[in-house]
């Protein structure tokens, strides 16, 4: 009798994707493991590379708005202010009091939409499909409701114009964006109590994926991941921009450096956001117009004017390097969040079990398109 | 900041050395007579920011890479030989990372058509 023997080479190496591993995005992972422990990872990108930096060089100032929003689709208007934010600065042009105002509140009530879509992917990756993700999105679609009313599209505004906004907010609206805060305020407790109290959340997302304050530092990490090793750095408290100097808020930072330490630091900043959208609109002046310029050919041009723009979007810092021309852009670069959390993935996966992967990357909150770009 | 190719290493170990630990993004500007590399560094604790600056000439240019010094570099040393054709010293990526196609067309350069159909020559 012949007995068969079957010799596996340790490591296996394991093929994930290219197509969405969850809900992000186009993302191959090639991962060696031996056993469920992995030992080492490779993370293949650029499937959904559309060159948006080199189609900038090619666009008008304001044909470009449209193709900025595509690079997060989770939160299209923060990407939309960040550029025409970095043409305002190279054209020195002024924003009035009114118009910071409401490009402010409607970038918070943005952030809050795209923070409620990181809580409920997180818990699609890890398999708690139907409560917390539903949950999370019907919330959304409120906040996407509100900012429907005040932009007149649901996902992709370009609502953003050199020097302000393309209309005023509607009448009625500080009503029903109060009603809605009042109405969230009460749904964050409801969602660490389901979650929180959840064995299996915690399982999964505690002690998972640790980077030290040290480590973080080093890969360069951005945003709440940054946040959630315990590094309190925030564009919008470090270099503050609009009224966000006038307004009442803290750094959200956790220590633990973990999964869970990244959500919570999500659900923190939705308790944050809410408190800065509510004092902004008691401290909008009622007074004056948002609008901004109509799309045209602005100013006498500087050539070769270099300006840098940062923001504090949802996913982290972003940062324009604007060297200006006439009408175009001679070159803009963008630093995207999830481009430089990504590549610290592999770092965290190392001697996780394989089915963490898939935890990191909802704790990642990852927007292919926007790493790809 | 100007700084010298020849300079950078020294220069970004210093700066990390005098608490410049995180760094923001590599990328350069291609202004056709010269190439342009800029490393964009950050102070966390003081809230400073310093970008250095270096010229290359645009046939073959090549730095030295800093991923000793920050492992964050490494997609964006090799977005920027991707996308610039700058050779990076001391690496030798197994593969592309965004580019899908052979590597050798530098698409962010002004000298790639943008809209011109692209021929890979493998």
């Amino acid at each position: 009798m012949h007995l068969m023997r079957v010799v596996i080479d340790v490591p296996v190496r394991i093929n994930v994707g290219p197509i969405h591993p969850s809900t992000h995005g186009v993302l191959r992972l090639v991962v060696d493991v031996e056993g469920d422990k992995i030992e080492n990872m490779e993370a293949h990108i650029g499937f959904l590379h559309r060159g948006v930096e080199k189609l900038l060089e090619n666009r008008m100032y304001m044909q470009a708005c449209p193709h900025m929003e595509k690079l997060d689709y989770f939160a299209p208007m923060s990407y939309d202010e960040l550029y025409v934010a970095a043409v305002e600065q190279a054209y020195g042009i002024e924003l009035k009091e009114k118009a910071m105002y409401v490009r402010t509140i409607l970038l918070e009530l943005q952030r809050i939409a795209s923070h409620l879509a990181s809580i409920g992917f997180l818990c699609n990756d890890i398999g708690q499909l139907f409560t917390a993700f539903m949950w999370s999105f019907k919330d959304r679609d409120m906040v996407l409701k509100l900012l429907e009313a005040a932009t007149g599209t649901r996902m992709f505004y370009v609502n953003m114009r050199i020097g302000g906004l393309v209309r005023d907010l509607p009448p009625g609206f500080e009503d029903s964006a109060i009603e809605l805060l009042d109405y969230l305020s009460k749904r964050i407790p409801a969602y660490e109590k389901y979650l929180e109290k959840n064995p299996v959340f915690m399982e999964r997302n505690k002690g998972i994926g640790v980077i030290s304050r040290d480590e973080a530092k080093n890969l360069g990490i951005t945003g709440p991941v940054l946040r959630g090793s315990g590094v309190s750095y925030d564009i919008r408290k470090n270099k503050p921009y609009y009224v966000y100097e006038k307004l009442n808020f803290r750094i959200q930072v956790r220590n633990e450096g973990d999964n869970f330490a990244r959500y919570k630091v999500r659900m923190l900043e939705l308790r944050e956001s809410i408190r800065i959208v509510r004092e902004a609109l008691k401290k909008m002046p009622p007074e004056g117009s948002a609008v901004g310029m109509p799309i045209r050919l602005i100013g006498p041009p500087v050539k070769n004017k270099i300006t840098i723009t940062e923001r504090e979007l949802p996913r982290g810092e972003c940062m324009i390097y604007l060297v200006a021309d006439p009408q175009r852009p001679y070159r803009a670069y963008i630093r995207s969040a999830n481009f430089i959390n990504l590549s610290a993935i592999e770092e965290m996966c190392k001697g996780q079990r394989f089915a963490d992967i898939f935890s990191i990357i909802g704790g990642l909150d990852m927007v292919m398109a926007d790493v790809d770009k | 900041m100007k700084i010298d190719k020849n300079e950078l290493l020294a220069k970004v170990s210093e700066m990390k050395r005098n608490g410049f630990d995180y760094l923001v993004a590599i990328t350069a500007v291609d202004y056709i007579k010269t190439v342009q590399a800029l490393y964009f560094l950050r102070n966390l604790e003081d809230n400073k920011d310093e970008v250095l600056e270096i010229e290359l000439l645009p046939d073959n240019p090549s730095l030295p890479t800093i991923i000793h010094l920050f492992k964050g570099a490494n997609w964006y040393e090799r977005e920027l030989s991707e996308m610039f054709g700058i050779k990076i010293e001391g690496r030798n990526a197994k593969r592309l990372l965004l580019e899908k196609w052979d590597g050798k067309a530098a698409p962010l350069r002004k000298s790639f058509a943008w809209n011109a159909p692209y021929e890979s020559s493998d």
